[in-house]
């Protein structure tokens, strides 16, 4: 608890390590209301506020007018002690960004602290460093993308994706049979499912999918779609195949077995109940991305055929591949450890 | 032929393969939940209040995702309750957040797409905002949730005889990895939804401070943190509810074999 307060309060006053402006909301007027009403008939109220602004890593105070709309769909409604990121433009202080910072940085310190309070210092430490080795692995993909002319995309982000997996798993695991075997399952139905998917597109002159309405696109959106599906899929599949072969190992701690047929059958009972869920996992993320444009464009007047069409449509596709991908994982999983303990057994 | 009814073909197919009866209730159930968040959608856009639409239908759509996904009803029984408790206390955290953070709506990165579409529809994106929070979540809940308690009870079915300290011993073991390879997976998946993102903020050159404070970096950040917490909780919920009952079970069954 005390940490927490900490973290909260050092974001708080962080300011001294931003090169723009930062300032502290101190006092807030509201005036001008009126409605309005857009040619759809929703009816909605603009507002002006003058926010004084005290600056908190420079000197002075400054008033910035800020104009809202009660929706709030794109503007903010700023409040007394809300801290701001500004920009000088000119001679005019105008805001950049709300400081998130803080409530970030607390929510992710709240999950480390829980984290230690569950598993121990040990674990939490290679959970998180795998974590931060991922976001660097990623880093670098990235800037490769972006700075390497004509770069295969499809071909760093697979590289990534398995290298993502291999430290993920060492790290979680441990460098042990069980690590290797959930890794080799866990690329090679990767691999299967995007197999399935690239011959689907193939067969059917990817009729229906509308990769233009990809979002925030600065290249090929096809091949950066399929870049985002290896390292969702691995994701997905990754936890999967180490759940089935986590319990396979459970259950070998109990009593070892020799008997292939064992280990398939308890493989894949388990995960004929975690299938559905983890299938809705990601449908669930993949929706929910895309409600708030749903939202807007229903209000727009648009009708459902289109608003599919144009917003749900790829995080369709990507939830469908991605549960392929789930399915296929039962029965790799399954028949690899029952393949392998199997033999292991026999051995020596 | 349309790509995507023949992947739906292909992912029906493999179902019923894999998991038979199972399989086509866990498809129909997938089906069942598109409705559901249909419904949630024509709900809230007709400005019922959003805190008691998100509550039932996500308990709707935790039922229906637990229920039809598990033939064991012990199993669903504790993983729905878990689930409902942890996604009761996240839904608080979220509003809390949404609050503090204003992470609704959009930005001006998003100016091309909403080009021709009115802003000003009278609707309120910061309860559609803490609506994006919680439905995210429900699925990373559930599932957790799910793989703990079948996980263990397929342990406490394949050997009889055990201590309740051995079966709290497995709860440990088998919760931390389900913990590290789910909050794994949630991490993977986020990363993947939003690379295009990304890829705009580095070939634009944001600068540090808009990489930690732009609202749609920090909206996802913050979607996935909560269902890390989602997972903690459940698995840490779920694990208690199976080790009570086990060691309930045996009390009875000491008390059952004195009476005979």
């Amino acid at each position: 608890m005390i940490a927490l307060a900490a973290v909260w309060l050092f974001l708080r006053h962080d300011a001294f390590l931003y090169q723009n402006p930062v300032g502290e909301i101190t006092r807030v007027k509201q005036h001008t209301l009126h409605h309005i009403t857009d040619e759809h008939n929703n009816s909605d109220i603009v507002i002006n506020q003058t926010l004084t602004i005290k600056l908190l890593n420079r000197h002075g105070n400054v008033t910035v007018v800020n104009q809202y709309v009660a929706s709030q769909a794109m503007s903010h409604q700023y409040r007394i002690g809300d801290q701001l990121l500004l920009e000088k433009i000119g001679q005019h202080m105008h805001i950049l960004s709300l400081k998130r910072d803080m409530v970030v940085g607390t929510l992710i310190a709240l999950l480390v602290a829980l984290l230690l309070l569950y598993n121990k210092w040990r674990a939490t430490s290679w959970l998180l460093l795998s974590m931060l080795i991922n976001i660097g692995l990623f880093a670098g993909a990235l800037i490769l993308n972006v700075h390497v002319k004509n770069a295969n995309v499809l071909l760093i982000f697979s590289v990534l994706a398995t290298l993502f997996a291999a430290a993920s798993l060492v790290l979680v695991l441990g460098k042990t049979l069980q690590m290797a075997v959930t890794l080799l399952t866990t690329l090679l139905t990767t691999a299967m499912t995007i197999a399935i998917l690239l011959i689907s597109l193939r067969l059917t002159g990817n009729l229906g999918v509308h990769f233009e309405t990809m979002s925030y696109v600065t290249q090929v959106p096809a091949t950066l779609f399929m870049a985002q599906t290896v390292i969702g899929v691995l994701g997905a599949v990754m936890d999967e195949a180490a759940d089935i072969v986590a319990m396979l190992f459970g259950v070998r701690r109990e009593r070892v077995s020799v008997r292939f047929i064992d280990y398939w059958h308890s493989g894949m009972t388990v995960d004929r109940d975690i299938m559905g869920t983890l299938i809705n996992v990601l449908f669930m993320i993949f929706i929910a991305e895309t409600l708030p444009m749903v939202f807007l464009m229903l209000r727009n007047g648009n009708n459902w055929a289109y608003i599919l069409d144009q917003t749900m449509n790829l995080g369709i596709l990507q939830t469908i591949i991605s549960g392929i991908g789930i399915v296929l994982a039962v029965p790799v999983t399954s028949a690899l450890v029952g393949w392998i303990m199997s033999r292991k057994v026999m051995t020596p | 032929m349309n790509t995507i009814g023949l992947l739906v073909i292909i992912l029906f197919i493999l179902m019923v393969f894999v998991g038979g009866g199972q399989g086509i209730k866990a498809f129909l159930g997938l089906i069942i939940n598109f409705f559901v968040i249909f419904i949630l959608i024509i709900l809230i856009n007709w400005q019922f209040n959003p805190y008691v639409v998100t509550a039932i239908m996500g308990t709707i759509i935790l039922a229906v995702a637990i229920y039809l996904g598990a033939d064991n009803a012990d199993v669903a029984d504790t993983a729905f309750k878990t689930s409902v408790i942890v996604v009761a206390i996240l839904m608080l955290l979220s509003i809390v957040i949404q609050y503090f953070g204003q992470f609704q709506g959009f930005a001006n990165e998003n100016s091309e797409e909403l080009e021709g579409l009115s802003l000003t529809v009278g609707l309120s994106f910061s309860h559609i905002a803490m609506i994006v929070m919680v439905i995210s979540i429900l699925g990373a809940v559930s599932e957790a949730a799910m793989a703990i308690v079948a996980d263990l009870n397929e342990v406490v079915q394949r050997t009889t005889d055990m201590t309740s300290q051995s079966l709290y011993a497995h709860t440990r073991i088998i919760g931390g990895q389900i913990l590290g390879t789910a909050i794994n997976t949630l991490f993977f998946g986020v990363l993947g939804a939003n690379l295009p993102l990304l890829i705009w903020f580095v070939r634009l050159k944001y600068s540090l401070a808009m990489f930690v404070n732009a609202k749609l970096l920090m909206v996802e950040v913050v979607t996935m943190v909560l269902g890390m917490l989602g997972i903690l909780l459940s698995i840490w919920l779920a694990s208690w509810f199976v080790v009570r009952r086990y060691v309930r079970q045996q009390k009875v069954g000491i008390n059952n074999e004195r009476d005979i």
